[in-house]
């Protein structure tokens, strides 16, 4: 059986495709089957991310309308080749998806991968309930900012009342929580919330903090996601992340500022 | 005799009642379609007991019934102060009196003679309707945390929560609130007035407490913020307490 896992968050901009895309490479590496869905319609950016936005011929939302077949939207990456990626389609809106259908791609990928990996539009409308319904796992992206804070606990509350597994009463989706551009020199200052604030508000288990870093961005911007970086702190703490999901324990790190190592991670990343 | 199998207790249910003040079948349908489209989720299979006191005795009984069962309510028998006869006739429809407990004694006598022994009841169990107010609530227990957005409201009860209540949650009780958890959001107890209600919790940190109508927003809890606490009305004023 699949595990489908949505990244989501509420908030904009926190890091959710920058996440879906580090940890859906991070667990193709491991030698896992992973397939990552862009459910961001009419704001298609997973593709960037991944580096294969000139590969797009076919999208989601062809295959929900019957108009391509899943094998033709799926696009392999050229780095991993056990993983996949469903682009959104730019041209469309939200509503362009309906449960059933969805439910049946999910079904039918669920069979040939090990990990469905949605990546989640921000909001809690249509887009994000769609994304979260299905899902097994969530991983709760969140920054560490009263904002941010706020809109996650509210995606919590959703996936614990809207999603499949609350309607049908079955085990509740299991949450992760992933706390994004974190900067412990900031939080020392008193400027950010500690882990620990974030921990205490949402009160669910923490799966991985990645340091607030200039390798995200260059990333992005290369279409190489940041777990590839091996040399940078997020890339490293992303690393940590697959680990975790898969099972083991992990010691958390970046969590302190370093005093000797400014600038290594000024100029370094 | 399997005497284990069932057995009969007395409980205390509050029941709706419908007030007839006419006997006039179509006037009633007319304003039951009125009633039941504001709030049809509501109604839907509530037991309802019809009180026939402002009715003379030429009603149609069975077209009540069948008339509350079309709006899918679930009928459950007649009420009121009414005169011995028309009680008869109520059961010898095949239909049950539901007796009140306060209401009745003081209109009773003046009504008619009543007729308290009657037959013995074999035909069902007797509802007996209690007021509302006045009555000890039970708890509603929420486990879990209550997440931003939520809202969680005890009607006619208090309301226990195992876990915190988040900044943007909602909490409501016509009884008490006692929150085992850090209370973020807004919590408002003795939502249909009742002064006496209080809100306990593990940390105050609240965005809105009420009681009874009275409120207060987070810059009036400095007092007590962040440690475990207790709020009451005090003279129509809203005080808090700590807890250890």
């Amino acid at each position: 059986m699949a595990r489908i896992i949505v990244v989501t968050s509420g908030k904009g901009g926190v890091g959710k495709t920058t996440s879906s895309a580090a940890i859906g490479l991070g667990l193709a590496l491991k030698g896992h089957k992973v397939v990552l869905i862009d459910f961001d319609i009419g704001l298609r950016n997973l593709d960037l991310i991944m580096g294969c936005e000139r590969r797009v011929v076919y999208d989601f939302v062809n295959v929900i309308n019957g108009e391509a077949t899943l094998n033709q939207a799926l696009i392999k990456d050229k780095r991993v080749s056990s993983l996949s990626i469903l682009p959104a389609s730019q041209t469309r809106d939200k509503d362009a998806l309906n449960k059933e259908n969805v439910g049946k791609v999910l079904e039918e990928l669920g069979k040939t991968y090990d990990y469905i990996i949605c990546d989640s539009p921000a909001g809690i409308e249509a887009g994000a309930m769609m994304a979260l319904y299905y899902a097994d796992e969530a991983i709760v992206t969140t920054n560490p900012e009263v904002s941010s804070v706020r809109d996650s606990d509210r995606i919590l509350g959703m996936l614990a009342s809207r999603s499949r597994r609350a309607e049908q009463g079955l085990e509740p989706i299991k949450e992760h929580l992933l706390l994004t551009r974190y900067s412990p020199k900031r939080v020392e200052e008193g400027e950010m919330l500690s882990v620990e604030d974030v921990k205490d508000i949402l009160s669910i288990p923490l799966l991985g903090v990645i340091p607030e870093s200039q390798a995200v961005l260059k990333a992005s911007n290369a279409g190489e996601p940041v777990i590839l970086d091996t040399e940078s702190d997020a890339g490293k703490a992303y690393q940590d992340v697959v680990d975790r999901l898969l099972g083991d324990t992990v010691e958390f790190r970046f969590l302190t500022a370093e005093k000797k190592g400014i600038f290594s991670r000024m100029f370094g990343g | 005799m399997a005497d284990a199998s069932i057995e009969f207790k007395g409980t205390s249910f509050t029941l709706s009642v419908i007030h007839l003040k006419t006997s006039v079948l179509a006037d009633i349908r007319a304003d039951l379609v009125k009633k039941v489209a504001q709030a049809p989720d509501f109604f839907y299979l509530v037991p309802v007991v019809v009180n026939i006191e402002k009715i003379a005795l030429d009603l149609d009984y069975q077209a009540i019934k069948t008339l509350l069962t079309e709006f899918n309510f679930t009928f459950v028998g007649f009420t009121g102060s009414i005169s011995k006869e028309q009680r008869n006739l109520v059961r010898e429809l095949g239909f049950s009196f539901v007796n009140t407990a306060k209401a009745k004694v003081v209109e009773k006598t003046a009504a008619a003679a009543p007729a308290t022994v009657e037959q013995p009841p074999e035909e069902q169990v007797e509802n007996t309707v209690t007021p509302v107010a006045s009555q000890l609530y039970t708890d509603k227990i929420h486990r879990g945390q209550i997440r931003s957005g939520q809202q969680v409201y005890a009607k006619e009860q208090n309301l226990v929560i195992i876990g915190s209540v988040s900044a943007g949650a909602e909490v409501i009780a016509d009884g008490n609130i006692h929150v085992y958890g850090a209370l973020r959001g807004r919590a408002i107890a003795g939502a249909k007035g009742h002064h006496k209600a209080q809100i306990y919790c593990q940390s105050l940190e609240a965005e809105l407490v009420s009681i009874n109508g009275n409120y207060w927003l987070s810059e009036s809890m400095e007092k007590d913020w962040g440690s475990p606490a207790y709020i009451q009305l005090t003279d129509s004023e809203l005080t808090s307490s700590k807890l250890i």
